[in-house]
């Protein structure tokens, strides 16, 4: 271990529980004279064996169980899981399953990226530590990130009955649709949400976030036709295109002691996931109103700075809000057909399939292998987060030397707010 | 509650008119323009009510629907009132003002909303149900495609005469008959040119169309209607009703789709910040397994075969009892939507089916009751809290502007404290006590425990008095016995008041009081007061010996032989818990009391007070409209009394 | 004095949670009505001094027991929010299998750095005061059961079947469109949303008071479910043995 800084004697961190994220992380940083003895980033979450819970389970059941993963990217689960059993079943979905899923997975997009820009980190940027003070002091604050998540749960549940483990969304399509009366309605709502929206690219504005760059490999869908959310193949900065089918090539999962959850590699020692890697790779393909809005706050690619995920993500809202307008139009246009999925129909089969969606922080994989009964033999998910950890665990390493003189408070809080950054969805990760 | 209907000519023939399909599509578009409009639309295959926008949604070729148009009438939940808490405000009813059609109400379903009409507008007029009954347009439809569960034939309700303003019957070729039945329906057809009157020929058609469609009924009845009443009451304890009701999941299904049905719970609820509230009323169901459960835990009707049986004896006996309507009408929604398959009035009536002989029905006389403070709380203040016990209370009330409670000893109000909801508590103070009454009060549910944590001055709502009290004129000229058990010396203390207030009028008063322990025996001031006081005998036990107490011990009944009294000119009056009622009744016939000389006070669960809710059926009788006292004459026939 | 809550969460997917804070104009209600002082998904610093702890999450390991143990000391109202809280959820269909395993399918060789124990719900380890069922919960429920611990009453939650809210939303009986639904025997509260949205259910919410477990699977056979397939339903969240409520 080299000594980096003679003046930094005796540094010790330890954060039990990061606050203000999803799920249980610890950070661990030891500095004595100089020398970093200790830096780790850890994750103690309890297991909950989803892969092999799921073995022997009916296809109908699957989806259900496996929304129960993530309680905020319920939506890109249960996605992942239908793709997954639908390529294993050879079913191909209508034009208007997809148009509806695309618009179901907007809702849930802008629901995540406003809790995490509004609620979980915009309290490190106001100096408080949550945003139940805000709410006497920054009370239109408060009421618009309130407000942009009732919108995003009232569009989800329009389109699948719930926001939170979605009912409707099935293999094979939607139980229940929307009449375009419904959809008219929401379309005004979305374009309201504009002035809340460009409330928020104004707050988000304002932040002054920590100038630190490291270049990684960066991994997301890509589409040929559009910004992917739930459609394309796997795309890396440094390997190019790769097919879903063949994902374990990219991902690699390996075990470490100190973590519930697995760590992912591919051309380097860790890659990153997310609306960063979206950015990077796909920022072309953003709705032009997105495009603008990136300008206006200064994310330009490729950007290799960790802390501008959060930025990446308020550029995605403005796209998925437009582009819930555009389809929305699509629909009303082209009407809504009453192709209400019958569960009997379903043609079950053996094989093995994989779905891969953009959950909210990044790339998610669901592999099934079904018997002829069609229930799992077998399953795998490899989670956006866990994905991540790998990469924050590199991020800490070449950041820590940077701030090591600052003093333990101010490294701590640099720490945090460089994992809350990554929005980690912890407890999805180790799954 | 007139409804101004239209005569018929001199042979009883409403007016009819004929309507072309298109024409009629024209009307409904027209009443869509105008009001809320509830029709028949088709769902997943099956037929169901809802808000229609156009009349290319309206179905009236439909054979049943799930639920019935009655629940239009009484939705699942409604606001009955809007209050303030911490305030003395008087609530505000909440009433529907709006007007609002319901297009394709079979006959069986008209026969069903005049029972709702009779139950909630004649006696203890509901004023909720009146403002929407009023704005409610009602266009009825011939059933010329009976449901395959139907026996509405049978039940005589496959055709109907009135309750509809419009009736529509489908005579083929697009035509369309339209009966008249009130100057609204006339009213509303004046405003379209394109009906002219039916000839003698197309009216005589409905008629063949309503016989040929009676063919298509296929279940029947293995006896006559009118002798199903005996038959559910001679047949009260036989075993079918445990062996038919094994597979119930008491799952509420065959209540809530049943249109003759119309129990209820009240609830209150509250916003966030504690200040505004109101009060709902939603649908509940006997079949419902709290549905007799009072506060205390005791569930009057806990099993799945009592419940069972009460609804089956409702559908085919009580309802018909008290109110001269129908209360199964066989529309077969019930046997639709029973997944265990039980739930059929029919296949009851019929598998109890047997020799029958006539009885005149006992006909409850009802009595037409309507003042403030029957449906509205009116506002009383808490003058004065005695902690009695650890568990009970006494409190004084009087009503902000002055006026008297008026109740006789016996009766009970229901006391509303905000935001937690309703309790009923029998008034404990005689009403010659001038214009402040007192409650005695166990903490036992919400109510009560948020009733023993008011302050002195603070502000609740008072409903009532409701129910019979004692019989003060089959008393009076009487020596009197009475047998009072734990906190049974609540209502009785208005009782022995009355008489001490009245003294002179009665003959030897006799007070025993048992109770638990010494340490739960309540009004204990009083009672050092009775015990001096010539003017009354007082004897007590308590059930277990314990330290300090000196008196006598042993349950309640041990004290009788003590009591030296001529039975002949007697009456004995008996309060308590149900273990009372099993271990005394028995002595006090053994001392030679006839059943019309004793007097007992029945609890039962009681919300509403107005013999609507249905939580406090004893068979056919409400505890809250006959009772809560009875003498035992009365409750001879009535086994699940007791 | 405004009561003092605090949430917390063992092994959870936190949408219970999270849809907690699916209110709007209430908030400011809520915060005027209760302190937070703790709620670690959300808020930094917390407090170990509370009166209501709203407790997310089924036990599934060792460290958990005792951390459940200490909330439960330190607090007057201990409130088990959601299924994994309530009845175990989800999280028990590894109980199925045994715990090593279940480590081995998903760790493989390096099973040995996990530990796990079959999981179970919170009343299996320290006392419960109020239940918010329903995976997730349905945020309504939960603002009722605040409402009545601010008034000091018991909460009035449904103790009948989902049947009877089914019928309230006018809904067709799932039976009657080719599939089949636990409502009859899984306790009401949630709306009976998943037939209104088109699904059946699946008995999030546990079983209703004195469910008759032998009626609803005689139905279910009726409607031609074998025996494992009747099992594999009721077992979504019917897995931990000991449902007490």
């Amino acid at each position: 271990m080299s000594i980096i800084n003679k003046e930094v004697r005796r540094v010790e961190i330890d954060v039990h529980h990061i606050t203000r994220v999803e799920g249980h992380g610890n950070i661990s940083l030891k500095i004595n004279d100089g020398k970093i003895e200790q830096l780790l980033w850890e994750v103690p979450e309890s297991p909950r064996f989803f892969e092999a819970m799921i073995r022997g389970v009916s296809w109908q059941h699957v989806s259900h169980i496996v929304s129960r993963i993530c309680g905020i990217c319920s939506i890109s689960h249960s996605m992942a899981s239908i793709l997954a059993t639908e390529a294993a079943f050879g079913i191909q979905p209508s034009k208007q399953t997809q148009l509806l899923r695309k618009l179901l997975y907007n809702a849930e997009l802008l629901e995540s990226h406003v809790l995490h820009s509004m609620v979980l980190v915009a309290p490190d940027m106001l100096g408080t530590d949550s945003i139940f003070p805000l709410a006497e002091t920054h009370t239109d604050v408060v009421l618009i990130a309130l407000r942009l998540k009732k919108l995003a749960y009232n569009l989800a549940e329009l389109l699948a009955g719930r926001k939170t483990h979605p009912i409707s969304l099935v293999v094979g399509g939607f139980t229940k649709l929307p009449d375009t009366g419904e959809l008219e309605k929401m379309r005004v709502k979305l374009e309201h949400a504009f002035v809340d929206i460009n409330t928020v690219v104004e707050i988000v504005r304002s932040w002054k976030l920590p100038n630190f760059n490291r270049e990684t490999e960066y991994v997301a869908l890509k589409d040929p036709v559009e910004y992917a959310f739930i459609s394309g193949q796997i795309a890396s900065s440094d390997t190019g295109v790769t097919h879903v089918e063949n994902y374990l090539e990219i991902t690699n999962e390996y075990c470490v002691p100190h973590s519930t959850a697995k760590h992912t590699r591919n051309h380097r020692d860790s890659y990153m996931v997310g609306a960063l890697s979206r950015f990077n790779l796909n920022h072309k393909q953003l709705h032009p109103r997105a495009r603008k809005t990136a300008e206006e706050l200064g994310l330009v690619a490729p950007c290799y700075n960790p802390f501008m995920i959060t930025v990446a993500q308020v550029v995605e809202i403005v796209h998925a809000l437009e582009d819930s307008m555009d389809i929305i139009d699509q629909l009303l246009k082209r009407g809504i057909e009453p192709e209400v999925v019958e569960e009997g129909k379903i043609p079950f089969r053996a094989g093995r399939g994989v779905g891969a969606v953009e959950a909210p922080r990044g790339i998610l994989f669901h592999d099934y292998t079904y018997d002829a009964d069609g229930k799992i033999k077998k399953a795998n998910c490899v989670i956006p987060t866990n994905q991540n950890h790998a990469n924050i665990q590199k991020d800490m390493e070449a950041l820590v030397p940077l701030i090591m003189d600052r003093g333990g408070d101010v490294i701590r809080h640099i720490l945090e707010i460089l994992v809350r950054a990554y929005d980690p969805c912890i407890s999805c990760s180790t799954h | 509650m007139a409804f101004n209907l239209v005569p018929g000519n001199e042979e009883g023939v409403k007016p009819s008119f004929i309507i072309r399909r298109k024409d009629l599509d024209s009307v409904v578009d027209g009443l869509v323009k105008d009001m809320r409009v509830f029709g028949v639309k088709s769902r997943h295959g099956k037929f169901v009510y809802d808000r229609i926008n156009n009349s290319g949604e309206l179905r009236l070729d439909f054979d049943i629907t799930v639920m019935p148009p009655s629940r239009i009438l009484l939705p699942a939940k409604e606001v009955l009132l809007q209050f303030e808490l911490g305030t003395s405000k008087q609530p505000q009813p909440v009433l529907e003002s709006e007007p609002f059609a319901i297009i394709g109400v079979h006959p069986y379903d008209l026969h069903a909303i005049e029972l709702i009409d009779e139950a909630f507008m004649a006696t203890n007029p509901d004023p909720h149900y009146i403002a929407r009954r009023h704005n409610a347009f009602i266009i009825g439809v011939d059933n010329l495609n009976p449901s395959l569960r139907s026996f509405a034939l049978d039940m005589g309700t496959h055709r109907a005469e009135k309750g509809f303003d419009l009736l529509l019957t489908d005579l083929g070729d697009e035509d369309y008959l339209i009966t008249v039945g009130t100057e609204k329906g006339m009213a509303l057809l004046k405003q379209y040119n394109h009906i002219r009157r039916a000839s003698a020929g197309e009216v005589a058609r409905r008629n063949q169309l309503l016989k040929e469609a009676e063919a298509r009924y296929k279940l029947h009845l293995a006896i006559s209607r009118e002798l199903i009443p005996q038959l559910l009451e001679d047949n009260y304890e036989n075993p079918f009703w445990r062996t038919r009701s094994e597979a119930c999941l008491s799952c509420g299904s065959c209540v809530m789709v049943c249109p003759t049905c119309f129990c209820y719970d009240v609830l209150d609820e509250v916003q966030l910040n504690l200040k505004e509230g109101a009060r709902i009323r939603q649908w509940d169901g006997c079949v419902l397994v709290d549905f007799a459960r009072v506060a205390s835990g005791e569930n009057f009707r806990h099993d799945k075969a009592s419940r069972f049986r009460h609804r089956i004896n409702r559908k085919g006996r009580y309802v018909q009892e008290r109110y001269g309507k129908l209360g199964c009408v066989g529309c077969g929604r019930c046997s639709i939507a029973c997944l265990a398959e039980i739930a059929s009035p029919l296949e009851a009536f019929n598998a109890l089916a047997e020799a029958e002989k006539k009885k005149p029905l006992t006909g409850i006389k009802l009595e037409i009751r309507d003042f403030e403070g029957l449906h509205i709380p009116q506002m009383a203040q808490l003058i004065r809290v005695q902690q009695l016990t650890p568990n009970e209370k006494l409190f004084d009330f009087r009503f902000i502007d002055g006026h008297q409670l008026g109740h006789q000893p016996g009766q009970f109000v229901e006391v509303h404290v905000m935001g937690i909801g309703e309790a009923p508590i029998s008034v404990a103070s005689s009403p010659s006590r001038g214009e402040v009454f007192q409650l005695g009060v166990r903490s036992l549910g919400n109510v009560t425990t948020a009733m023993h944590n008011l302050k002195e001055g603070a502000i609740v709502g008072i409903r009532g008095p409701f129910g019979k009290g004692f019989p003060i004129p089959s008393i009076e000229g009487k020596d009197v016995l009475m047998m009072a058990g734990g906190i049974g010396l609540f209502p009785m203390r208005s009782l022995v008041q009355y008489i001490l207030d009245h003294r002179r009028l009665f003959g030897r008063v006799i007070l025993l009081y048992g109770c638990r322990s010494a340490e739960a025996r309540i009004l204990k001031d009083e009672l050092a007061d009775w015990a001096r006081d010539p003017n009354l005998e007082l004897l007590e036990t308590i059930d277990k010996s314990c330290e300090g107490w000196n008196g006598h011990v042993g349950v309640i009944t041990t004290l009788l032989p003590e009591v030296k009294m001529d039975i002949t000119n007697a009456v004995a009056v008996v309060v308590g818990p149900p273990v009372l009622y099993k271990v005394a009744l028995n002595e006090l016939k053994n001392m030679g009391f006839k059943d019309e000389q004793i007097i007992v006070s029945l609890e039962r669960r009681m919300k509403c007070g107005v013999g609507k809710c249905g939580h406090c059926q004893i068979e056919g009788i409400y505890v809250c409209q006959e009772g809560p006292v009875f003498t035992l004459s009365q409750l001879q026939k009535v086994k699940e009394a007791l | 004095m405004k009561p003092r809550v605090a949430f917390f969460e063992f092994t959870s997917c936190e949408g219970c949670q999270l849809d907690s804070l699916n209110i709007e104009a209430e908030i400011l209600d809520l915060l005027k009505a209760v302190d937070i002082v703790a709620f670690r998904e959300v808020k930094s610093g917390s407090s170990e001094d509370y009166d209501i702890a709203f407790v997310e999450g089924s036990i599934t390991r060792e460290s958990e027991i005792a951390r459940l143990k200490e909330i439960r000391e330190r607090a007057k109202i201990l409130v088990a929010l959601g299924a994994c809280a309530c009845l175990g959820g989800v999280n028990c269909l590894k109980n199925s299998l045994p715990m090593e395993e279940a480590l081995k399918i998903v760790y493989g060789r390096d099973a040995r750095y996990y530990d796990t124990i079959p999981a179970r719900p919170l009343h299996d380890v320290v006392r419960v005061d109020h239940y918010v069922r329903g995976c997730p919960i349905n945020t309504d429920e939960l603002l009722k059961v605040i409402k009545a611990l601010l008034l000091n009453k018991r909460p009035e939650i449904p103790n009948y079947a989902v049947c009877v809210e089914c019928k309230m939303a006018n809904n067709v009986c799932v039976y009657e469109r080719g599939m089949t639904c636990l409502g009859p025997i899984t306790r009401a509260g949630c709306g009976a949303i998943c037939i209104t949205s088109g699904r059946y259910c699946v008995g999030c919410r546990g079983l209703v008071y004195e469910a008759n477990l032998e009626s609803q699977k005689d139905i279910l056979k009726k409607y031609g479910l074998t025996a494992e397939q009747i099992s594999e339903k009721l077992n979504i969240y019917d897995s931990c043995a000991g449902v007490k409520r």
